[in-house]
């Protein structure tokens, strides 16, 4: 139990803390910062107990095309790599 | 503020039975008592003789009943999300979206969660009309963990509403409408308000408790010690145990009598090792709970 709780106290801080600074364009950030929502609101999806996951449910009207996107660029792992990693290129 | 009390204890120990017992004596002592009974199965409505159901029906002169069905809240929480995805256009992401929320309809996660927020909504509407809020189960998994760390949620839903706030700068700076109200962020404000306010009455006031019932036996014994132990951890108070169907002291038969030997072990342990402010013992009785046998259990409390 301890264990799981400090698990998700670890997920929270890493969620918040993900924002870098190194953003360069506004979509990048935007995007990440849609990203990091994402995660909070259906991690599940990824395999990360959430105790919130019901709450979530409520927004998925609001959120459809966004999540669905998100959800494909997750399960593609690779293309996430690829697109942070370039970030990193040309973010000073 | 009305006194919140929880009935915790694994399925079978009689939750139901003993809340109804402890509310029935809570308001024959003058105390005014609502009774939320969460099991569609064993109703409170067979004890008294009643059609209860949703909406809040006066029992005895300062008891009031209400039953919630934790399977009908989840199934209109995500029937009314299912109407609200009509505003998406696209077929596809509209398939995806009910994919997700057959799941979770038929989660027992979902029907957990769908019980904690309608206790939250009774909690809420209902805490300065009654001395005493009884509910006959407690919140277990997911919904405690959120119970006892309530800044979890706090900081979840802050979150969120920072990263939607930023989202949509971003958005209204790449194009150019500007000032749209965000649903998003108005279900999230509701929801924290609604928390806060919850937590206010329950942790800050003081007025949650946990009873847990049990029968003296070694693994549940075991059991009750560990939750007894979290929910203390996380400043939640554990004021009392029901012991529940306790044997009869004459016992003629050499089965009973060993058993009731080893009960008596037991109990001493209970009192030894998990320490609380009161510790009812309940016999077995005869009979299953019936009108007449929960009177007699009402004598207890
Ligand atoms: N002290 C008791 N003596 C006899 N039967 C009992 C007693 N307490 C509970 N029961 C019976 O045990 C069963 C389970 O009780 P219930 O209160 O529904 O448990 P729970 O709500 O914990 O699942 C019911 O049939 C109830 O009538
Ligand atoms: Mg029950």
């Amino acid at each position: 139990m301890k264990e799981i709780l400090e698990n998700i106290r670890l997920f929270f801080v890493g969620a918040l803390d993900m924002q870098g600074k190194a953003h360069g364009h506004i979509e990048n950030e935007a995007s990440d910062t849609m990203d990091q929502f994402m995660l909070l609101c259906f991690g599940d999806l990824l395999g990360i107990d959430l105790p919130t996951t019901y709450y979530a449910l409520e927004l998925l009207p609001y959120l459809g095309e966004d999540l669905v996107k998100w959800n494909m660029r997750m399960s593609d792992k690779k293309s996430i790599w690829e697109e942070k990693a370039g970030k990193l290129d040309i973010d000073p | 503020m009305g006194k919140i009390i929880f009935f915790g204890g694994k399925g079978g120990v009689g939750k139901t039975s003993c809340s109804t017992a402890f509310a029935l004596s809570k308001a024959r002592s003058g105390l005014k008592t609502l009774l939320v009974s969460t099991d569609p199965a064993h109703s409170i409505s067979d004890l008294f003789h009643c059609q209860i159901e949703h909406k809040i029906t006066q029992l005895e002169a300062n008891l009031f009943g209400v039953e919630v069905n934790p399977e009908r809240e989840s199934n209109a929480y995500i029937t009314k999300i299912r109407k609200n995805l009509h505003s998406i256009m696209s077929p596809i992401i509209m398939e995806e979206l009910n994919k997700q929320l057959d799941a979770a309809s038929v989660s027992p996660g979902t029907h957990e969660s769908a019980l904690f927020d309608k206790m939250i909504e009774i909690i809420i509407d209902t805490s300065k009309d009654f001395d005493y809020i009884v509910f006959d189960t407690a919140p277990t998994g997911h919904t405690l963990r959120l119970l006892s760390l309530p800044e979890m949620l706090g900081a979840w839903m802050d979150s969120l509403i920072a990263k939607r706030k930023k989202t949509l700068t971003f958005k209204s700076m790449l194009s150019k409408d500007k000032g749209i109200k965000d649903p998003i962020i108005e279900i999230l404000s509701k929801r924290r308000n609604n928390l806060t306010l919850a937590r206010k009455i329950m942790i800050d006031g003081e007025n949650l408790q946990f009873i847990f019932v049990l029968n003296a036996e070694k693994m549940p014994i075991e059991e009750t010690k560990k939750a007894v132990k979290m929910l203390r951890s996380y400043g939640i108070k554990v004021t009392s145990l029901v012991v529940n169907k306790i044997l009869p002291n004459e016992n003629s038969d050499d089965f009973w009598k060993d058993k009731k030997v080893k009960e008596t072990r037991y109990l001493k342990i209970i009192e030894e090792e998990i320490p609380v402010d009161n510790l009812y013992q309940i016999p077995l009785f005869k009979f299953d709970m019936d009108e007449y046998t929960i009177n007699e259990m009402a004598e207890y409390f």
